[in-house]
C-alpha cells in the first residue's frame, strides 16, 4: 500500500485503479468564484435643487425567503455622502468596512474634521464614486467580483449635487435619477417624469423629491416580490446627511381589491 | 441518493466519485436556533447527522463551545463547520491570554465572519453564534452561507428552520424568563423535527448566563418532556 | 557623565556595570530638549496639546501638525525627534488598523499603549538600532456604548440584551505616556519635553482623578491645557510658538467620540484665558517681590 502523504485520504490504487488527478486539478481557467446568497433588492435615488434623495428597503432575502427584515442598506460616508447597496450583503459589509478604513485614512490627513462636509480636502461623492468604480472593476478583472450594484450620492468638487452608480463589473453611470435592480424598470420611469434632465432636477424642491421617491418605493413594494414595506431614506444636502432608517410605507392603495371579482366575466 | 457520472468505475464495481466525496460528505441537515432572554442566551439543536438519507449519527452534538460562555450552532458541512469552530476556539483562547480578558461575543462573531467570508467559495457553513459576556449580556449573531453577519434577537437555521419561521415569529417574546425561553426553543425544535426529514433525534440546549454554561438534554422517547441533563 | 570614555554608552545591547542602558538615557535627553507636549484626562474626555516652537518665519501657520490621529478615537502627541515621532505614529496606525482587521472593532487605548510600549522597548535591545528619541502621549476615548461588529446589520431585542452585569462602567477616556525605554503608565495628566517640570506642577493642581463637582470638565481642560502650555513656554520666552490642541469626548460630547482638533473659536478663547492667567501670575510674582523688598526696608 502507498503510505506517502500524497495518497492519504484517497482511494487505494491497488483496489480502485490509478487515481485520476484531474479531479483535484487546480490549474486551468479560474472559475468565477461566487454567486450572491443573501441579497438586498433595489436602491433608488434622485437629485433635486439642493441635494440628493436616496431610498432602499430594509430587507435582505435568502432566495425567495424574506430572511432578515431589518437590514439597513444606506451607509453614510464622512457625514457628506451616502452609498446605497443592492446585491450581496456579505460584500456590502466588506465594502462598508472598507469605507470605514477609508474614512480613517481621511482623518489622518485632516485631524480637524471640523470643516464643512463639502469643504476642500475631503473625499467627496464624486471622488468616492470614482474610487468604488475602480475597486469593483479591479475585482471583476480578478474574477472575484463584489456582487453589488451601488448608488453614490453627495456633492462633486464644484459643490453641485452628485449622483452615480457602479455595478459588479465596474460599469458606471451618472444621471439626475438612478435606480438599481427592479427599480431600473419600475421606479426609473416615474422619476424621469419629474427629473428627465439636470435642469428639471434643479427645479425640484426637497419635498417634491422626497414625495417622488416615496411614491417609487410604494410601486416597488407593490411589484417587487423581494421587497419590504419598511425602508430607509436619506437626504444629502450641503449641511450633511439626514438618514431615517425605519420608515413605514404610507398611503398604500389596496381597497380597490373589493371591486375585483373572478378573473373575467364573473361579477360576484 | 443520486450518483454523478464522473469518476472511475473500478473492477469491483465500486464507484469512486471525487465530486461526491466532497459534496455527499457528512451533512448537518439540521434544525438549530439561539434565543436571547432576560438573563442571557440559549442555544438549541436537534441531533441528526445525515449522508443523503442515511443517518450517520443520531446523537450528534451540534452545539460547540468556542470560549467559556461563547458557543455556536453548526449547520451545513460537518467537516467545514468543525474546522472553522476549531480555528475560532484557538483564536479566542489566544485572545484571552494575550489581552488578559475574555473575548466578547462580538470578537467571536468577527473572527467567525472573516473566515466564512474569506472562504465563501470553499465552505458550506451556516453558523449561529451565541454568547454571554459581562459587558453586553446575551447576544445572538447569525452567519449564513455567503459569510454576512447579522445581529438578531433570536435566530434559526438549518434545513429544519424553514418549517418553523411562522411558529417562531408568532410565539417569540422579548425578555422571557429562562423556563419560558427553554420551552420556546423546545417547542420550535419539536416542530422542526416533526416536519423536516433531515432533523431528528434528541434536543440539546445550552443556557449561557452570568453563572456559566448549563446543558439541557431532552429525549424523543419521553416526548422531550423530561430534562435528562 | 561617568559613562563617557568607558564604551558602555556606545551601543544599545550593552549594559554598563551599574546596570544602565546609556543609549536609552541619551534618547531621553533628546526628549528633554524637545518642545513641550501635554495630555489631560478629565472625567468626560481627553485633551492633547503641543507647544510648537516656530523655527522659521517661512513655515506656514497652522501647517506641519504635531498631534496625529491614529484611529477615530485615538490621538498621539510627542516630544523629541519629530521624524521618530512620525514613524511611531505610522506604527500606531498600523497596529490600530491591524486590530480592526482582525476583530472588526476599534482597539482600546490600553491595548494600543501596550503594543506601542512593546514596540519602543524592542528598540532598546539590539545593536543595529537606536532607541526612539521621543516620549509619546497616547490619548483615547473607548466607547462606553455597546460597540457593534464593524459592518454588522440587524439588531438585538428592542428591550436590550439580557443578563448584563449591572453597575460596571465600560470604556471612557484614557491617557498613557510611553518613554524611550518602552516604559508606559496610565496617567490623569501627562507632560513631556522641555517644559515638563512646570507643566507637571500645574497638572498636579488640577482635580482630574475624582468624578465630583469640582473635577475638571472637558472644556475647562481645554483652557487649562492652553494655560499649561503657556506656563511651560515661559522659560523659552524668546521663541515664538503656536499652540496646537486636539480633544476627544464621549459619544454624547462635542466630538462624538472622535479625536479632533479643538475648534478655532474655543482654541482662541483658551489662548486668551491662558494669556490672561500667565500675565496675572507674573504680576503676582512681581507684587510679592516688591512686598518682600518692603519688608526689608
Amino acid at each position: 500500500m502507498d503510505h506517502r502523504p500524497q495518497a492519504w485520504g484517497r482511494p487505494r490504487d491497488d483496489v480502485y485503479g490509478a487515481y485520476d488527478h484531474s479531479y483535484l486539478q487546480n490549474s486551468g481557467p479560474k472559475q468565477a468564484t461566487q454567486a450572491p446568497i443573501v441579497t438586498g433588492t433595489s436602491v433608488i435615488a434622485m437629485k433635486y435643487k439642493d441635494g440628493v434623495v436616496m431610498a432602499a428597503d430594509n430587507l435582505a432575502s435568502y432566495g425567495s425567503l424574506a430572511r432578515f427584515p431589518d437590514v439597513k442598506r444606506l451607509r453614510v460616508f464622512l457625514d457628506s455622502s451616502v452609498v446605497g447597496f443592492s446585491g450581496d450583503v456579505s460584500d456590502m459589509q466588506f465594502l462598508d468596512r472598507h469605507l470605514t478604513d477609508l474614512s480613517i485614512d481621511e482623518a489622518y490627513e485632516d485631524p480637524s474634521c471640523t470643516a464643512a462636509p463639502n469643504g476642500k480636502g475631503h473625499l467627496n461623492a464624486a471622488n468616492l464614486h470614482k474610487y468604488l468604480q475602480k475597486l469593483l472593476y479591479k475585482r471583476r478583472n480578478d474574477f472575484d467580483p463584489l456582487w453589488n450594484q451601488l448608488l453614490i450620492a453627495g456633492f462633486d468638487g464644484h459643490s453641485k449635487p452628485y449622483l452615480a452608480s457602479v455595478d459588479l463589473r465596474g460599469t458606471s453611470f451618472t444621471s439626475p435619477s438612478l435606480a438599481t435592480g427592479f427599480g431600473s424598470a419600475l421606479a426609473q420611469p416615474i422619476m424621469r417624469r419629474y427629473a428627465e434632465t439636470e435642469e428639471d432636477a434643479a427645479k425640484l424642491t426637497r419635498e417634491q423629491a422626497v414625495e417622488v421617491i416615496k411614491e417609487c418605493m410604494k410601486v416597488l413594494y407593490y411589484r417587487d416580490a423581494r421587497s419590504l414595506d419598511r425602508y430607509s431614506i436619506a437626504v444629502v444636502t450641503k449641511d450633511g446627511v439626514e438618514l431615517k432608517e425605519d420608515e413605514q410605507l404610507e398611503k398604500q392603495s389596496w381597497a380597490f381589491a373589493e371591486r375585483i371579482k373572478g378573473y373575467g366575466t364573473q361579477t360576484v | 441518493m443520486e450518483f454523478g457520472t464522473s469518476g472511475v468505475l473500478s473492477e469491483d464495481g465500486i464507484h469512486v466519485d471525487m465530486d461526491r466525496l466532497k459534496k455527499g460528505e457528512v451533512n448537518l441537515g439540521t434544525s438549530i436556533m439561539a434565543v436571547t432572554f432576560k438573563d442571557g442566551v440559549i442555544l438549541g439543536a436537534d441531533s441528526r447527522t445525515t449522508t443523503g438519507a442515511y443517518i450517520a449519527n443520531r446523537v450528534t452534538d451540534k452545539l460547540t463551545q468556542v470560549h467559556d460562555t461563547i458557543w455556536c450552532c453548526r449547520s451545513g458541512s460537518a467537516a467545514d463547520t468543525q474546522a472553522v469552530a476549531d480555528i475560532v476556539q484557538y483564536q479566542l483562547g489566544l485572545y484571552h491570554m494575550v489581552n488578559g480578558r475574555p473575548p466578547t461575543t462580538q470578537i467571536a462573531a468577527a473572527v467567525f465572519q472573516e473566515i466564512a467570508y474569506a472562504n465563501k467559495d470553499r465552505l458550506t457553513a451556516g453558523l449561529i453564534i451565541a454568547g454571554w459576556d459581562a459587558r453586553h449580556g446575551g447576544q445572538v449573531y447569525n452567519i449564513p452561507l455567503g459569510g454576512s453577519l447579522h445581529k438578531q434577537p433570536y435566530s434559526i437555521g438549518g434545513s429544519g428552520s424553514t418549517y418553523i419561521y411562522g411558529y417562531c415569529d408568532a410565539n417569540w417574546k422579548e425578555g422571557m424568563e429562562e423556563a419560558e425561553a427553554v420551552a420556546f426553543v423546545k417547542e420550535a425544535l419539536k416542530e422542526a423535527i416533526k416536519w423536516d426529514g433531515s432533523s431528528g433525534g434528541v434536543i440539546r440546549m445550552v443556557v449561557l448566563t452570568e453563572k456559566g454554561a448549563d446543558r439541557h438534554l431532552y429525549l424523543p422517547d419521553s416526548d422531550y418532556k423530561v430534562r435528562h441533563q | 557623565m561617568t559613562s563617557i570614555g568607558t564604551g558602555y554608552d556606545l551601543a544599545n545591547s550593552i549594559f554598563s556595570p551599574d546596570g544602565r542602558n546609556f543609549q536609552v538615557e541619551y534618547a531621553m535627553k533628546a526628549v528633554e530638549n524637545g518642545s513641550t507636549s501635554i495630555g489631560i484626562r478629565c472625567k468626560d474626555g481627553i485633551v492633547l496639546a503641543a507647544e510648537k516652537v516656530i523655527t522659521s518665519k517661512l513655515l506656514k501657520q497652522g501647517a506641519n501638525k504635531r498631534i496625529a490621529t491614529v484611529d477615530r478615537h485615538l490621538g498621539i502627541v510627542y516630544s523629541g525627534m519629530i521624524p521618530d515621532g512620525r514613524h511611531f505614529v505610522d506604527r500606531a496606525r498600523d497596529e490600530a488598523r491591524g486590530w480592526r482587521d482582525n476583530y472588526k472593532t476599534p482597539i482600546s487605548t490600553k491595548d494600543l499603549a501596550g503594543r506601542m510600549g512593546g514596540y519602543m522597548q524592542a528598540y532598546t535591545l539590539y545593536q543595529s538600532v537606536r532607541p526612539f528619541g521621543i516620549t509619546a502621549i497616547i490619548g483615547g476615548y473607548d466607547s462606553e456604548l455597546d460597540t457593534p461588529v464593524e459592518g454588522e446589520v440587524g439588531s438585538g431585542p428592542s428591550v436590550g440584551a439580557g443578563g448584563k452585569v449591572e453597575g460596571k462602567k465600560h470604556g471612557g477616556p484614557f491617557l498613557y505616556m510611553v518613554e524611550p525605554s518602552g516604559l508606559y503608565w496610565g496617567y490623569y495628566g501627562a507632560a513631556t519635553g522641555k517644559g515638563r517640570q512646570a507643566a507637571k506642577a500645574e497638572l498636579e493642581k488640577l482635580d482630574l482623578s475624582s468624578d465630583g463637582e469640582s473635577s475638571l470638565t472637558l472644556e475647562q481642560a481645554v483652557k487649562e491645557a492652553a494655560r499649561i502650555i503657556y506656563v511651560a513656554h515661559d522659560d523659552n520666552k524668546d521663541k515664538e510658538f503656536e499652540l496646537e490642541m486636539t480633544w476627544i469626548s464621549g459619544a454624547d460630547g462635542p466630538t462624538k467620540g472622535r479625536h479632533q482638533e479643538v475648534p478655532e473659536a474655543l482654541r482662541k478663547e483658551a489662548e486668551k484665558y491662558a494669556e490672561r492667567m500667565t500675565a496675572k501670575d507674573i504680576e503676582e510674582e512681581e507684587e510679592t517681590k516688591e512686598g518682600g523688598d518692603k519688608m526689608e526696608e
